[in-house]
């Protein structure tokens, strides 16, 4: 075997321009599929991570007017219907909205999550994300209160916000009595947290609700409770004003996208190995022709046409394989590029890719079989050439 | 003893419907130890002939035993490992491999024969020393002279410790003093036993075999010992 390696090295920088040009088929191939992968199963590994930082016994109600929904929003009156229905332990209401604050002299808008403050710290505590950093989260009777995200208190006005700083949000001075520390999450860290009841009276929201967490009895009725409540909203909203998702079809809703996406590039991969498979052939009928006398010598020394088989395929699987090598470290740069990205415009923790070792052994073995499969052909051709017609070539 | 023996051999090409008898009931007998030169001019069938004997090729009729062992009934594989234990080429062209060292050219016969590296380098090694080019083992063949490439492709044919060497115009391509080593470097082969057959169109080449065979029209016209 090793004879053959020998061989195939002093073949294949023998003519570097064609080795090169031909590695560059499968080097793109493999790349590609190498980075796709990776991506893919790092925002599966984020979203499943988001999951569980949910949890599985809760619904999320929300309302679709502002997002192009048509008829009236979620109220009051319906939150009290869906408190109502069986399975449903408890109903959390929740408005955000984007708001006019001023903070020592600088004026910015200001994107605020309401929640009942007695229900805050259960609600959002059960998201492991929400960790506090300093002072302390709104608890029953903090009206003109609020902890606020992470980039709020880091970055978002020119000065620091510390606890015990006041912002001024439609006239009204509210007190700042926590931070939290960074959750991986721009969007979650970019706003900040009040009182739900108090939030709607400054901004004279009536009784409108922008979207509810309906906690279960029972997990296991997640779905039954979903279809449930879609009936209940239905007798007085119109069917695209609002969504119901249980933990699971949120999760499932975001995974099928990237599973789109997964395919849709996976076969843009498999076409560019197919490619580099087709390149290999190419070259490896070219060398053959080119070494058609070679191959009458090496018969005329003695050679079987085994000898000829195997050298010609294992030639090609090498082209494979070093081509394989190479993509598996670009697409690894990449992958690694992508964290990089992610990691300073997404946040920390949000995209995760990884290649891992079943990745790097599966690009492999997957470059070094293109590889082989290109050779037979033109090895098996090899192998049945006539001596006698090949010396004279 | 009989090493080679030809029995009514014939060869006829065929290219399209036209049938080309290039060999015509040969019959011939060369026993072990005979140093024999088959002449003829160009057409006369010279090469086909090397080629069966050479077991590079098979007859359309007749039998040729190499050995005892008739190579028209043989497969393309049991052709080739009775070419790697018989015959050793020599060719006009040197043929040698021009990506391989002088000693991995040696090589690649017993490689083929599955002799362990060590084993056949320390052969190689031996054999490119007698052939005198023991200060050229790792040259490739694009920097040896023209006789140089002969020597190594005879150190090449020596390799399995062939029955027979097979050497087709081996002098053609090189100078008359290159070309005068080369068929002493033959002599001396055939004085330590070895049975030599040498293909040429040159009646000088040819004087140097004991035995001269001539081809006419795929004929054998003449064979004599000179």
């Amino acid at each position: 075997m090793i004879e053959y390696l020998e061989l195939t090295i002093k073949n294949l920088t023998y003519r570097k321009m064609r080795t090169f040009l031909t590695l560059l088929g499968i080097v793109i191939g493999i790349t590609a599929i190498v980075a796709l992968v990776s991506i893919g199963a790092g925002m599966t590994k984020s979203v499943n991570a988001q999951f569980d930082r949910l949890g599985a016994d809760k619904i999320f109600v929300a309302s679709m007017v502002a997002g192009g929904g048509s008829g009236e929003g979620l109220r009051d009156k319906d939150l009290r219907r869906i408190e109502k229905l069986p399975g449903v332990k408890a109903v959390i209401p929740v408005v955000t909205l984007i708001a006019g604050s001023e903070f020592k002299g600088e004026e910015k808008a200001l994107p605020i999550t309401g929640v009942p403050a007695k229900e805050a710290e259960k609600v959002f505590s059960d998201a492991q994300a929400f960790r506090i950093l300093n002072g302390r989260w709104i608890v029953s009777g903090d009206r003109k209160k609020a902890t606020i995200g992470y980039n709020i208190y880091n970055d978002f006005y020119r000065v620091k916000v510390s606890v015990g700083d006041k912002i001024e949000i439609q006239g009204n001075e509210i007190e700042v009595i926590g931070i939290f520390a960074d959750t991986g999450d721009n969007n979650q860290n970019s706003r900040i947290f009040m009182d739900f009841d108090y939030l709607r009276e400054i901004m004279n929201k009536g009784d409108e609700i922008t979207s509810m967490v309906v906690r279960l009895d029972d997990v296991s009725k997640a779905e039954a409770v979903s279809i449930r409540i879609k009936e209940a909203l239905e007798k007085n909203h119109d069917t695209s004003s609002f969504v119901v998702l249980t933990s699971e079809q949120l999760v499932k809703q975001i995974t099928d996208s990237f599973k789109v996406i997964q395919v849709v590039f996976g076969g843009i991969a498999a076409v560019s190995l197919i490619v580099g498979g087709v390149g290999i052939a190419n070259t490896m009928i070219m060398n053959v022709l080119e070494r058609t006398k070679e191959i009458g010598i090496m018969k005329a020394t003695g050679a079987r046409g085994s000898h000829i088989l195997k050298m010609i395929v294992v030639e090609s699987g090498i082209i494979g394989l070093i081509g394989g090598s190479i993509g598996i470290v670009i697409g690894y740069l990449i992958s690694l590029g992508i964290n990089i990205a992610a990691e300073r415009f997404l946040g920390a923790n949000v995209l995760t890719t990884a290649v891992t070792p079943a990745l790097a052994g599966f690009a492999l073995s997957f470059s070094f079989v293109v590889g082989i499969i290109s050779g037979v052909y033109p090895a098996y051709r090899a192998s049945k050439l006539d001596p006698v017609v090949a010396l004279r070539s | 003893m009989t090493l080679l023996k030809l029995e009514n051999v014939y060869k006829t090409y065929h290219m399209g419907k036209v049938s080309v008898p290039v060999l015509k009931n040969i019959n011939l007998e060369i026993k072990k130890g005979e140093y024999v030169s088959i002449m003829g001019p160009s057409g006369s069938g010279k090469s086909t002939m090397m080629n069966l004997i050479g077991a590079l090729d098979r007859p359309s009729k007749g039998r040729i035993l190499l050995n005892g062992t008739d190579i028209s009934k043989l497969s393309d594989d049991r052709l080739a490992t009775l070419r790697q234990k018989m015959v050793g080429f020599v060719f006009q062209q040197f043929n040698l491999i021009p990506r391989l060292t002088t000693l991995e050219n040696v090589e690649l016969p017993m490689w083929f024969a599955g002799l362990p590296k060590r084993a056949r380098a320390k052969r190689a090694r031996d054999l490119l020393i007698q052939v005198g080019l023991g200060d050229r083992l790792t040259h490739k063949s694009t920097e040896l002279s023209g006789g140089q490439m002969q020597r190594v492709a005879i150190a090449r044919a020596l390799a399995n410790k062939p029955e027979i060497i097979l050497a087709d115009e081996p002098t053609g391509n090189l100078d008359s003093k290159s070309g005068a080593e080369i068929a002493r470097m033959l002599d001396r082969l055939n004085d330590e036993g070895k049975t030599i057959i040498i293909v040429t169109h040159d009646p000088t080449l040819a004087k140097i075999a004991r035995r001269i065979i001539s081809l006419k029209d795929g004929e054998i016209v003449d064979d004599r010992i000179s």
